[in-house]
């Protein structure tokens, strides 16, 4: 016995180790697990506040960038506002009006600025400056007007976080443009700048150049929003899917605006899923 | 010995925010990080005992981690490079021994001795931190390229920040 305690005494600088390895394990696994973002959501709001004096000073030398996409962004916008001016051809079409406004817009964009970006690790989070008090929810997608970001994973009263579309554990529905077929799209944590698409069946024919958007399956992201166009296309060794590798749209290593998309219908569409006993896993 | 306590706490103000602040943004073609707060850990005594060394390179990591929302990682990988750091220095020691009351500096032992001593530890610490984050091997190639890549930048600071701001202890 007293040689145990001897042993332990002599060797507790590596039972330390041990331990303190053990601690940070425990902590590299919650920390993997959604649920248990507890500790990180507490210390957010003064991390965030920190993050936000530092990207002030860096706001400043991306204005006149972020200047030039916001131009270009209205440009498109007038240019789809000229599209829906229809003429009226009969008196009663110009009396038809929305009951409600709010009944009539499915989808609502809160602008936010990304605060905090990682784009160089194998599983990427973001953080925005809108939190609970612009009442964003958990789930909620990102897209900035170049394409889709992420989703919101946890907020605080004024910051979010969001799981970046570089995330290797981040899959979304997608189509693709024009054959409609829907897969899956995932990132493989090498390139920022590619994605891969997955569950594709060889007879689509895909070519290089071709939209990928997202599909209307989901009820986080508007269907149709861009989401990269396709680089590389080859069938893999089994002979059942297509390995298919487009480019992001989204620069993320210049990420800076960002809409939130409040999805008002979200709420019907989960409870018809939740009620329906086929679609229970 | 008072006065070596207070430059070590005087470096862990300065650098920790440097580092959180600064560093954390500068990334070379994706794949250079910078880790800069290791200088604070090498600047250790050499007479602290492992287990001090380890607790002090816990928190300092975890003050890191969630800067870098990466918890537990630059924690985890912090106390691997203090406990192998404790051995390392009993076995790679200068060839006139350590003196007392020096920090385990350039101008106290000289270059020669500091690379044998700094360079293999942050390699060590930098490949762990890019294997844990990855979870996994499949991209290990990446990871030991993005940790060497690593590791030399920071070893380039932390040799240059001795060159202009520290002197031989009397």
């Amino acid at each position: 016995m007293s040689q145990l305690i001897a042993f332990l005494v002599r060797s507790r600088a590596v039972l330390i180790f041990l331990g303190l390895q053990a601690i940070c394990f425990w902590l590299i696994i919650g920390n993997n697990d959604y649920q248990r973002t507890a500790f990180i959501n507490g210390a957010a709001g003064f991390i965030g506040s920190v993050s936000n004096t530092s990207r002030n000073v860096q706001d400043y030398f991306e204005l006149k960038r972020v200047n030039e996409e916001l131009a270009q962004e209205n440009a498109q916008l007038r240019l789809m506002l000229q599209q829906e001016e229809s003429i009226v051809t009969d008196s009663i079409d110009s009396y038809l009006y929305e009951a409600d406004s709010l009944d009539s817009v499915q989808y609502y964009f809160v602008p936010a600025e990304v605060v905090q970006n990682n784009f160089r690790l194998a599983n990427n989070f973001f953080m925005i400056n809108k939190g609970a008090k612009d009442s964003i929810q958990p789930g909620m997608g990102v897209i900035s007007g170049l394409g889709i970001v992420g989703k919101i994973r946890s907020v605080t009263d004024d910051f979010a976080q969001g799981i970046s579309v570089l995330n290797t554990k981040n899959p979304i529905s997608i189509k693709h443009e024009p054959s409609g077929r829907v897969g899956t799209l995932l990132w493989n944590g090498l390139d920022q700048r590619f994605a891969e698409v997955l569950y594709m069946t060889p007879d689509v024919s895909i070519v290089a150049g071709d939209s990928i958007m997202t599909s209307s399956y989901n009820a986080i992201y508007p269907k149709d929003i861009l989401a990269g166009t396709v680089t590389e296309v080859e069938m893999d060794d089994n002979r059942t899917y297509l390995n298919i590798t487009i480019q992001l749209s989204v620069d993320f290593a210049r990420l800076s605006r960002v809409y939130v998309v409040k999805n008002q219908a979200k709420v019907q569409i989960d409870s018809l899923v939740e009620n329906n006993p086929l679609q229970q896993p | 010995m008072n006065r070596s306590y207070s430059s070590i706490i005087i470096s862990f103000i300065f650098i920790v925010p440097l580092q959180v602040l600064i560093f954390r943004n500068f990334v070379l073609y994706g794949t250079g990080f910078n880790f800069f707060y290791l200088f604070c850990l090498l600047l250790l005594p050499v007479e602290l005992s492992a287990i001090t060394g380890m607790l002090i390179a816990f928190f300092t990591g975890l003050l890191i981690d969630l800067f870098y929302h990466t918890l537990g990682i630059h924690a985890a990988a912090s106390v691997l490079f203090m406990f192998l750091r404790y051995y390392w220095l009993r076995f790679n020691g200068p060839r006139s021994g350590y003196e007392v009351n020096h920090f385990p500096t350039i101008p106290n032992y000289g270059f020669g001795w500091y690379i044998t001593y700094a360079l293999p530890l942050i390699f060590i610490h930098s490949t762990a931190v890019f294997l844990l984050e990855a979870g996994n091997l499949s991209i290990a190639g990446q990871s030991l390229l993005r940790g060497l890549i690593t590791a030399l930048i920071s070893f380039i600071f932390i040799v240059l920040t001795q060159y202009f701001f520290f002197k031989k202890a009397r």
